[in-house]
């Protein structure tokens, strides 16, 4: 019930997002050839090696420090819209972040729920526009909800991977109205949005490294 | 002044829509930053990127960012927030389209305007084409209903194309100037009024050529600023000026053509009558009414006797018959191109090299522009002869009328294009010359030198032209001798009237007497033997009686010319101009297409070293796989290795094919138009990258040099030695950049001439800069010129490189040089005062 989210903890759950990208860049591409421009696979793995060579050169003393230059380094070798959008996401969990040396529990749900804010300012999505808020959303609302009924943060994370996973699934229906996708209108349902698909990644990676208390 | 940042996922859109800006504001500097791409190549946006690029283009009045879509607005708002508070409330993200937005935006900041009237300006960017389409326009702060009081007047516009961007942009820029409130309306459309300071509004009036504006001002100095427009208007808006760098997409030869001869009426011209004169027989032309052709260039040499023949035309009449359906006239059209294509595609593989003019008439066969017009005339009932002959015609006119003397020469090779692809339609064939002897034309297209048949032709005579043009080059490839831009009293001579010509003086001689004719005789035929002579050695190397060697190489555009470079004897290729392989098709070769045409060209040459230089292309030569920003000067542009380090890809493609033909023979590589050790370090690295990638070392025979093109470079030669095997001096290139003289221009022939003694200081800069280790080479068309062999050497040059049926004349020439003597010589051409100075200092005639 003490678990704590140190320096070491979010580089290692970065690093495992960085695999879950890498390991899913082509189902990122495929996804996005059906609705987009079939770069969203190549645009954040070339993101996320560039974010691990960072962390990997010059180790981060802080959990800021962690997500404050994995923000900056999405927002310049992304390319795409995901890169001011996750950029702004690990932007403001920085923020969030603040000076401390690890975080509990309830400070990992705060900085979860900065970096959702920064997706909802930068991009201005409304639920159901099929994108990457459709699956983070859920994700950190049942991430609120389940540290608030006294769950630990693995069971917590649990919970709010599977919220992911169901929103995610939920895209597929939907008709896309933000971002390339939006100009096909109706020919975007059918298909799953890779954004929420990679954001979906992001929490299984903490449900992975951080789950295990 | 308000800054402007361009945001796009494409550097290259982004870079081209900045051109399009600068056109319009010309001369004023508007800062515009460009934040696009994650490289040259990678689509992409990045914040960092934006906020740098706003921090540079903000002077302290604000930024407006132009945005592409999608990421590049997320990107930009996220920029917002990286930077610091008082900058960040200087900025504007404008919602107006890209391209429309940022001209608008350029000129409205050009005018002065502050940031929030740039972006509503840019933001209204719409307004012109949605009038034009008939769609709503853009809402507009200012409706601008009523002119309100005042002087007012109205003018008739001439500018071809109405009131278009350019003269619009014009209109502006004074509007914005004036202390008074301008207004216009189109007076034949009785537009409403717009505010004569937004590009966007007036653009909405569509005025065209011959309609009427009424402009009206108010406030102080309302008087005075009507008049002003009305004068701007009386000069068609300063559109011959602003078009200069501008007009018209240029398709583009690599250098232009032709031009009327009386222009080079100079003193070199003068020098030559005198000699000319000095043929008794010169003015025994009297029965001939041929007048007293005097001379002309020299443009290939040799000796050349026989009768005047004159190139027959069937006559190129468009014929009045009606058209038929539409679909068949475009189908006319359609495969008359297809047969032109053909012919020009022939000619490009049988000329080698120097057949690069067939590559720009093929794309102006391409041209958009072009058959979107010929296709809206058919398709409104003209024949295709008809429709073909009015818009080739319009665009030839076009160039025509521009200021820029190097576009203006491109109409040479729209009408000659034009008339190729005419009588295709027509089925009238093209310009043959009856019978055998020495043709005399006012001017000759490259098709037409190409097409001659040297078994017919001894020599050629032209009224017109320059020897620097393709015509004269692809002469001179094909042995054929020629005297060039003698002047229009050539014309006059009559057909099987005798004439001679020697291509190497440029002495012309109409109805020699007997004597002369036995001495020309005798002249050519000690040419004739001397050639024989150097043939039968030209496989020995060329060593100076003192026992320098001097390594004479040849120039090659193709595997042809390679084969051609062995037959004559080349110790190695000096120059493969490897555009050959890259212009004229829809991607770039491979590294395996590469590597196999390097390993063809030195399997020609036997195991002889071949030198390959990376693509020399620019603005003027564009590739259709990677578009260049149109510029005014593509000479003075992006072009050579300044543009292959822009394509990185490209480059590192190049460098891996030489490198893997290198572990087999020897192979130089060499780096076009070089100006900074700084350019030269990065293509190293690159170089480096490529070997580390292949591994196995550098290879044993690799050497790597730089062309000497630019003055500077030259001068500089010490600090790029330590860098380099070799430097090789483009003589072409260095000469019209040092004499600021197109060398294709015919009223510069005299001006544009490499033996000019500013040149060859060059060259001697270039020589003791290298310093030992450093070998020094010429392979421009001075390394050609028989007679400057021994002053080359004597400055230090050790390798000319030159086309392959020169190489065994070149070969005798070093032969015949003393290195003391040269050096002696050498020193003297250097404080001659002019190129003609160095030739009477040689002793060879020009």
């Amino acid at each position: 019930m003490t678990a704590t989210v140190d320096t070491a903890a979010l580089t290692a759950w970065v690093r495992e997002f960085g695999r879950l990208i890498a390991a899913g860049r082509d189902l990122l591409t495929e996804l996005d050839s059906a609705i987009g421009d079939a770069d969203h696979g190549v645009n954040m793995d070339r993101g996320m090696t560039a974010v691990l060579a960072a962390l990997a050169a010059d180790p981060p003393t802080t959990p800021a420090d962690v997500l404050k230059r994995t923000g900056m380094t999405l927002v310049s070798k992304v390319g795409g819209a995901s890169g001011p959008l996750y950029g702004t996401a690990f932007l403001r969990m920085a923020a969030a972040a603040g000076a401390a040396d690890a975080l509990d529990a309830p400070g990992y749900a705060k900085v979860l729920r900065a970096g959702l804010d920064g997706v909802v300012a930068r991009g201005k999505p409304a639920a159901g526009d099929k994108t990457m808020y459709d699956a983070l959303a859920p994700a950190v609302d049942a991430l609120d909800e389940a540290l608030a009924a006294g769950r630990p943060l693995g069971e917590a994370l649990r919970a709010a991977l599977r919220a992911a996973e169901q929103g995610r699934d939920a895209t597929i229906p939907m008709v896309a109205r933000k971002g390339r996708a939006s100009y096909l209108g109706e020919r975007s349902a059918g298909h799953q949005d890779p954004g929420a698909t990679s954001v979906t990644m992001l929490v299984s990676a903490a449900a992975t490294v951080l789950g295990g208390d | 002044m308000v800054g402007l940042v361009v945001v796009s996922h494409s550097r290259v859109l982004a870079g081209a829509a900045a051109a399009l800006a600068a056109e319009m504001i010309q001369g004023v500097p508007v800062p515009v930053e460009i934040a696009a791409g994650l490289d040259d190549e990678t689509f992409g946006t990045d914040a960092v990127a934006i906020a740098e690029a706003v921090a540079a283009a903000d002077r302290g009045d604000g930024v407006v960012v132009l945005m592409d879509l999608g990421s590049a607005v997320l990107s930009a708002e996220l920029a917002l927030d990286l930077m610091p508070d008082d900058r960040r409330d200087r900025v504007v993200l404008c919602p107006g389209p890209l391209v429309e937005g940022l001209v608008a935006a350029a000129v409205a900041a050009a005018g002065g305007a502050g940031r929030d009237e740039v972006a509503a300006e840019a933001t209204a960017g719409l307004a012109g084409k949605q009038s034009q389409l008939g769609a709503p326009a853009a809402t507009s702060a200012d409706t601008g209903d009523g002119a309100g009081d005042g002087p007012s007047a109205t003018v008739v516009v001439r500018n071809r194309h109405g009131l278009h961007a350019r003269p619009a942009a014009r209109l502006v820029a004074l509007a914005r100037s004036l202390d008074a409130q301008v207004r216009i309306r189109n007076a034949d459309t009785g537009s409403p009024w717009a505010p004569a300071t937004s590009l966007s509004r007036v653009a909405t009036l569509g005025v065209r050529h011959g309609q009427r504006i009424e402009v009206r001002a108010s406030g102080p100095r309302a008087r005075a600023a009507v008049d002003r427009v009305v004068a701007l208007a009386g000069r068609a808006f300063d559109e011959t000026e602003e078009t200069a760098g501008a007009g018209p997409q240029p398709w583009a030869a690599d250098q232009p053509r032709g031009g009327p001869a009386d222009q080079a009426e100079d003193r070199g011209r003068a020098a030559l009558s005198g000699r000319a004169e000095g043929g008794p027989a010169a003015q025994a032309s009297g029965g001939t009414g041929a007048g007293q052709p005097a001379a002309g260039w020299p443009a290939s040499p040799g000796i050349a006797i026989g009768p005047a023949r004159r190139l027959s035309a069937a006559p190129l009449a468009v014929p009045d018959v009606p058209a038929r359906e539409p679909a068949r006239e475009w189908q006319r059209i359609g495969d008359a191109l297809t047969a032109v294509r053909h012919d020009l595609a022939r000619l490009r593989a049988a000329t080698g090299g120097e057949g690069s003019i067939f590559d720009a008439h093929l794309l102006l066969l391409d041209d958009d522009d072009l058959l979107a017009e010929v296709r809206s005339r058919t398709d409104a009932g003209e024949s295709a002869p008809r429709a073909w002959a009015a818009a080739t015609d319009r665009i030839a006119g076009e160039f025509e009328a521009l200021a820029d003397p190097y576009l203006k020469a491109r109409a040479a090779d729209v009408r000659a294009v034009a008339d190729q692809t005419l009588r295709a339609l027509l089925g009238v064939p093209g310009e043959v010359v009856a019978g055998s002897g020495v043709l005399i034309a006012a001017d000759l297209t490259p098709a037409g030198a190409a097409g001659l048949d040297p078994g017919r032709i001894a020599g050629v005579l032209l009224a017109s032209g320059s020897p620097a043009a393709h015509s004269a080059i692809l002469l001179r490839t094909r042995g054929i001798p020629a005297v060039v831009g003698a002047g229009p009293a050539v014309l006059e001579i009559a057909d099987g009237t005798p004439v001679a010509l020697d291509g190497r003086t440029g002495e012309v001689l109409v109805a020699p007497a007997e004597p002369v004719l036995a001495e020309l005789r005798a002249r050519a035929r000690d040419q004739e033997s001397r050639r024989r002579h150097a043939a039968g050695r030209a496989a020995a190397p060329a060593v100076t009686r003192d026992g320098v060697t001097v390594e004479v190489g040849a120039n090659v555009g193709s595997p042809a010319d390679a084969r051609a470079a062995a037959e004559h004897g080349a110790d190695l290729v000096g120059l493969i101009r490897t555009e050959f392989l890259f212009l004229d098709r829809d991607a770039a070769p491979d590294v395996a297409e590469q590597e196999a045409a390097w390993r063809e060209i030195a399997g020609a040459l036997g195991g002889r070293r071949i030198t390959v230089r990376t693509l020399d292309v620019g603005g003027d030569k564009p590739l259709r796989y990677l578009p260049a920003p149109v510029e005014a000067n593509p000479f003075l542009g992006v072009r050579g290795l300044r543009y292959t380090l822009r394509h990185p890809a490209l480059l590192t493609d190049q460098l891996l094919a030489v490198v893997r033909v290198a572990r087999d023979v020897p192979v130089s590589v060499m780096f076009p138009m070089v100006s900074t050790v700084g350019e030269l370090l990065r293509a190293r690295r690159m170089l480096d990258d490529v070997i580390a990638r292949e591994g196995g070392g550098p290879p044993a025979g690799l050497r790597v040099g730089i062309m000497v093109e630019v003055p500077s470079a030259a001068l500089k030669a010490a600090t790029f030695a330590p860098y380099v095997d070799f430097l090789s001096i483009g003589t072409n290139d260095l000469t019209q950049y040092a004499l600021a003289a197109e060398r294709g221009n015919p009223a510069l022939a005299e001006l544009a001439d490499g033996l000019d003694p500013g040149v060859l200081r060059l060259i001697d800069a270039a020589c003791r800069g290298a310093g030992e280790r450093v070998t020094v080479a010429v392979c421009g068309e001075l390394a050609g010129d028989e007679a400057a062999a021994p002053l080359l050497t004597g400055l230090g040059v050790r390798e000319l490189s030159v086309t392959p049926p020169a190489v065994p004349a070149i070969k005798e020439a070093v032969r015949a040089t003393d290195r003391a003597a040269a050096a002696d010589l050498a020193r003297a051409a250097l404080g001659r005062p002019d190129a003609a100075a160095v030739r009477a200092l040689l002793g060879a005639g020009r």
